[in-house]
């Protein structure tokens, strides 16, 4: 009886669960839909027709791993995922350690413009890249070169929050407290602050692989041809000419990387901060992981 | 001559336009257990991180054992500090954040195993070796930071309130040890504080200070019978503070007070107008009429039950009111509102301060007189 529930204030909020479940359904359902098509053992995509793999392993020149234009796609994917992965975090920690130690004139600005990524509309992100690359640094020019840029540029401002988040919890004492018994100030940061740092520093690679792969604007700007189409540009492209349900089963994929990605990134940080109280900085990453679905 | 002489030569900390340490000059001969106790904010913390080297002075010198480390960089000092909130490494086991600082002084495998076991034995945490930090209750925490400073042996030990975050039955256990362990490896300690009872208990000697400066530093017995200020009065247990006229009588003083006059020990030197200090518990109320040097008449106007002791508000003749701790012993009296007494001051206890203190000054003479903590 949703009527006892709203005058008795001890009762359970039956209301807001319902609705928090309809969300979750509803925001889920396209997902589902798309992953089922991708199952189809038909050509369509917008009627059932029976279950299938062939759409990923299938011997036509249709599926995943049959048409050499996907297999590229993934494999350019995963490579820009990889690079930007490996080089905005170590970039992002280095910053953030800059950052929380900067005090005074030009810290404030430069926070900001940490940040400002972050905020940036992507379009006008890449637009701005685009234009750097064609005509300022026209001997990077577009290509694979330009997008790992691109990725790392817009992914490290995450990491600088991320492994921020973590530097506060940490707080600067265990840094003296090092230096205080002997550390010099390079052991200060290997024995002590990368270890506690560890947490963030695996949420941070796995954030950016997760930003990266699925990023399609910075992608889509900064490509110089078809050796540097990554799967949601295949997946675009392929949408408006030929569609067949191996787009669904790309996407799945995608979708499976992804998630993994982040199923490991949780779990190492649970590993690293096994016994702390506290979870700021696992909230975080979830905040930021909803809030880049970019 | 043995290690851990520190001396502080005109020590300045500027923050901005915030003058944190205002010039401090300060000898702790090798192996004293010294206390600096004040405020927040009066810069006793700010002057440990200095010694410690986690902040640079703006003038003046730290020498340790005679040589000037005031640019030596923290991790090369032979001073080690326990920090308020332990500071431990959370990813490291108990054993691990012992040994820590051996590593860095190039001890061998057995040595720093044997120095780590006996250290975690002085502050007994025998036991707690393979755990991890975050399992530990705050006071084995406190432990393992002690421990972690010890294992290095270094001359100096700071201590920047290591018992503030526990609780108070905790703060007199580990006291005692500190102070054992302190007397047994014959270190001098210097410890931060704003807690009285941690500084008397202690200390050898006691460092008062207010607004960056030393306002007194003797040992506490001295500090807490003949505080020179009435800052260092209040902020050692509680006082009365009395607006005399103070004149020079032989070896000591004639304090003025109104229409009577009360002897002082105090110095000739203090005469002057100013402020005469007297603690609760010296004050003794007496029979009224009981004749006698330094007896004022006057009346009691308000009793506090505080369990060991009566605090009685007596207004005196001349219109102050002062306030007296009588023990519940089971032999003095019960006092009640309105019963008039004689308020007996002692010379010996009735001392003339340095100076005079603002809010006396603001505040109408009378009720303002009573400064209790």
């Amino acid at each position: 009886m949703s009527t006892t529930s709203l005058r008795n204030p001890w009762g359970k909020p039956r209301w807001l669960v319902g609705i928090t479940w309809v969300y979750i359904l509803w925001s889920l359902l396209p997902v589902l839909l798309a992953i089922r098509f991708a199952f189809n053992s038909g050509r369509s995509r917008t009627s059932l027709q029976g279950w299938s793999t062939k759409w990923f392993f299938g011997d036509n020149s249709f599926s995943v791993f049959g048409d050499p234009t996907l297999q590229d796609a993934l494999t350019h994917s995963l490579v820009l995922a990889g690079l930007a992965m490996l080089i905005a975090t170590p970039l992002g920690i280095m910053l953030a350690i800059g950052l929380q130690r900067w005090r005074g004139r030009g810290s404030g600005p430069a926070n900001i413009v940490a940040l400002l990524p972050l905020v940036t509309p992507e379009l006008v992100f890449a637009v701005g890249l685009f234009l750097l690359f064609t005509t300022a640094m026209t001997t990077i020019g577009l290509g694979t070169t330009a997008q790992v840029i691109g990725h790392v540029t817009f992914s490290m401002s995450f990491v600088v929050v991320i492994v921020r988040g973590r530097l506060i919890t940490i707080g600067p004492d265990v840094e003296e407290a090092a230096a205080d018994l002997g550390a010099p100030p390079l052991a200060v940061i290997w024995r002590v602050l990368l270890p506690l740092l560890a947490p963030a520093v695996a949420a941070s690679l796995l954030i950016v692989f997760a930003l990266s792969i699925d990023d399609f604007v910075v992608s889509q700007y900064l490509a110089s041809g078809a050796d540097t189409t990554t799967v949601p540009m295949r997946i675009y492209a392929q949408a408006r000419a030929a569609p067949t349900p191996a787009l669904n089963a790309l996407a799945t994929l995608m979708l499976a990387f992804t998630l993994i990605a982040l199923g490991l990134a949780y779990a190492i940080f649970r590993f690293f901060s096994r016994g702390e109280k506290g979870g700021s900085a696992i909230e975080q990453i979830a905040s930021i992981d909803s809030g880049g679905g970019r | 001559m043995s290690e851990g002489d520190i001396r502080l030569e005109g020590l300045v900390k500027r923050y901005g336009d915030v003058l944190a340490v205002d010039g401090i000059d300060l000898h702790v001969p090798a192996g004293e257990f010294f206390t600096m106790l004040g405020p927040s904010g009066c810069g006793k913390t700010t002057t440990l991180r200095m010694i410690a080297g986690f902040e640079r002075p703006d003038e003046g010198e730290i020498l340790l054992d005679g040589s000037d480390m005031s640019s030596t960089p923290p991790h090369k000092r032979r001073v080690n500090t326990v920090f308020q909130n332990y500071a431990l490494f959370t990813h490291k086991t108990v054993a691990e954040n012992v040994g820590f600082g051996l590593r860095y002084q190039k001890v061998s495998k057995d040595e720093t195993n044997r120095r780590v076991r006996a250290v975690m034995e002085m502050v007994q945490i025998s036991e707690l070796g393979e755990r991890r930090t975050s399992e530990l209750s705050g006071g084995q925490q406190q432990r393992v930071a002690l421990a972690r400073a010890l294992v290095l042996e270094a001359p100096v030990l700071l201590l920047d309130e290591p018992l503030g975050a526990l609780d108070a039955r905790l703060r007199l256990d580990l006291q005692v040890e500190l102070k054992r362990i302190q007397e047994q490896l014959e270190v001098t300690f210097i410890y931060v504080t704003h807690d009285q009872d941690e500084a008397l208990t202690m200390s050898d000697r006691v460092a008062v200070m207010k607004d960056g400066k030393i306002e007194q530093c003797d040992v506490p017995q001295k500090l807490y019978e003949e505080p020179s200020t009435a800052f260092v009065a209040n902020f050692l247990g509680s006082a009365n503070l009395l607006s005399v006229e103070a004149r020079a009588a032989g070896a000591g003083c004639d304090v003025i007070l109104g229409s009577f006059t009360l002897k002082s020990e105090s110095s000739p030197e203090q005469a002057g107008t100013g402020t005469a200090m007297i603690r609760p518990e010296y004050v003794k109320l007496e029979p009224h009429g009981s004749e006698g040097e330094n007896r004022i008449p006057g009346m009691v106007e308000e009793v506090v039950y505080m369990g060991f002791h009566q605090d009685v508000r007596v207004r005196l003749a001349n219109g102050d009111l002062i306030r007296a701790d009588v023990p519940n012993d089971g032999d003095s009296p019960e006092y009640e509102q309105g019963n008039a007494v004689a308020v007996h001051l002692r010379a010996a206890n009735l001392r003339v301060l340095d100076d005079y203190p603002d809010e006396l000054a603001d505040k109408p003479a009378g009720d303002a007189d009573i400064a209790a903590l």
